[in-house]
């Protein structure tokens, strides 16, 4: 497990150095909270769907930037190579790329959630601390999706721009569902009607954990 | 490589079927009292439904045979069943939205089958860009298998999230019971017999394009001098 606490610090200090991932995530997220809203009616209330719905393309379209970046970077002065040189086993690999793609992706949203809340109007403040869950749930499936298919689309010579094709089929069913329970939070509903949609969101995360687990191996092997 | 007498034999009994599945649809089964003609698209939308399962699983199972393995027949086994899935996952979609147009007034609704079936199509479909993007064979075969079994595993969470809209599509076969006339289930059997043939026929032709393909690419390479 030392491997994996030096690859995350390795690519978290990268990214300090140089905040390219996460700023433009956060940009990239801000730009379509904005582009979005051409889909509101002037003047209207906006929904606790519609809300949902921007909060969360937003942040999934921004997150594909930053996810892509994390393996690409191992394959620029062949690092790859060295990682898998290295005694560090594929399981710790994926761990720390996962992990990894979480704080990403957790940074990203620090800036782009309370961008939501100012630009969409803050009478959806009070679902606030049921939100951090279901940011915490989604990231988990998000990241575990996207660093096995930026392993992959690392490998291919359309490289990060196959990401966006192969990732969004597969994570449609948990951007409905992560979409749907906020709705439901933002409207005010009571842990109890979501909770089931809870469990499913920490099942996706979990079988995709498992599935990067098994598969990057394979994957990076190649 | 002709094709052989008892290829010749199957093509033909697997046409015979078809043209029986036909006349029963047409002629043998009832029709529906009160949506009329159009019900008789349900033999071939369900028919195209069994062989996109049966594709898609094929898929799945070659995936992982194939990781385990390293055998590149597998992969083609994989890509020549994905291909035919792929297809079939179309012809659904195109049957359901006719029947639907006059039954439900609607092309398209947001249902829980045709979400899945719409989402499956997606993910299928990124398959061939996946393929279409990398250039060495092995590295090919084991990218597509992941693929082919990420997106199996995801099918029931596709259908379980897409539950969330209101299911319209009716349940005709449920656990035990099945709403239809005798003659008309008799008719769908043969309907899915037929379609099961065809789809053997259409694996195994696919799967031995797709290997002749690869060995005459391979021939190219070697009469360009590069060697294997």
């Amino acid at each position: 497990m030392s491997g994996f606490w030096i690859l995350v610090r390795k690519d978290l200090h990268a990214e300090f150095r140089k905040p390219e991932a996460v700023i433009s995530m956060a940009f990239f997220g801000f730009l379509l909270l904005v582009i979005l809203n051409l889909a509101i009616p002037m003047g209207a209330e906006i929904s606790p769907e519609t809300g949902a719905g921007i909060l969360w393309v937003a942040i999934t379209f921004s997150s594909v930037l930053g996810l892509a970046r994390t393996m690409s970077r191992e394959k620029e002065n062949c690092c790859m190579d060295g990682l898998l040189l290295s005694p560090m086993s594929a399981e710790s690999l994926f761990g720390a790329k996962m992990a990894v793609n979480f704080t990403l992706m957790l940074m990203a949203e620090l800036s782009i959630i309370p961008l939501f809340f100012i630009l969409y109007g803050d009478t959806f403040f009070h679902s606030l601390p049921m939100l951090v869950l279901v940011v915490f749930l989604a990231n988990i499936g998000f990241a575990a999706t996207g660093t096995l298919f930026s392993a992959i689309t690392a490998g291919t010579n359309r490289n990060e721009a196959l990401l966006p094709l192969l990732f969004y089929p597969v994570v449609i069913p948990l951007i409905s569902i992560t979409v749907k329970v906020t709705a439901m939070i933002f409207q005010g509903a009571g842990p109890v009607e979501y909770s089931s949609w809870l469990y499913v969101m920490t099942a996706y995360g979990l079988i995709f954990s498992g599935l990067g687990f098994l598969l990057l191996d394979q994957v990076i092997r190649e | 490589m002709t094709s052989s007498l008892r290829e010749k034999i199957c093509i033909s009994l697997a046409g015979l079927l078809f043209m029986t599945a036909i006349y029963m649809v047409f002629v043998y089964a009832p029709t529906e009292r009160v949506m009329g003609p159009i019900q008789k698209i349900f033999y071939f939308h369900l028919s195209c439904a069994l062989v996109t399962f049966l594709s898609f699983f094929t898929a799945f199972v070659s995936a992982i045979v194939y990781l385990i393995k390293k055998d590149l027949k597998w992969d083609i086994l994989g890509a020549a069943s994905v291909e035919i899935g792929l297809v079939f996952t179309t012809l659904v979609l195109a049957t359901g939205m006719l029947w639907g147009r006059p039954v439900w007034n609607a092309w398209w609704t947001w249902d829980p089958r045709l979400t899945t079936s719409l989402i499956l199509w997606f993910i299928y479909g990124s398959y061939f860009i996946l393929r279409s993007s990398v250039d060495r064979q092995e590295k090919r075969a084991v990218f597509c298998a992941v693929l082919a079994i990420v997106g199996f595993v995801d099918v029931p969470i596709v259908f379980l999230s897409a539950r969330l809209w209101r299911t319209i599509h009716p349940v005709v076969i449920r656990a035990g019971s099945i709403d239809m006339a005798p003659a008309m289930i008799t008719t769908l059997i043969v309907a899915l017999i037929a379609f099961t043939c065809l789809w053997g026929l259409l694996l195994y032709q696919r799967t031995r394009t797709l290997t002749l393909a690869g060995r005459v690419r391979l021939l190219e390479r070697q009469l360009d001098g590069e060697g294997i």
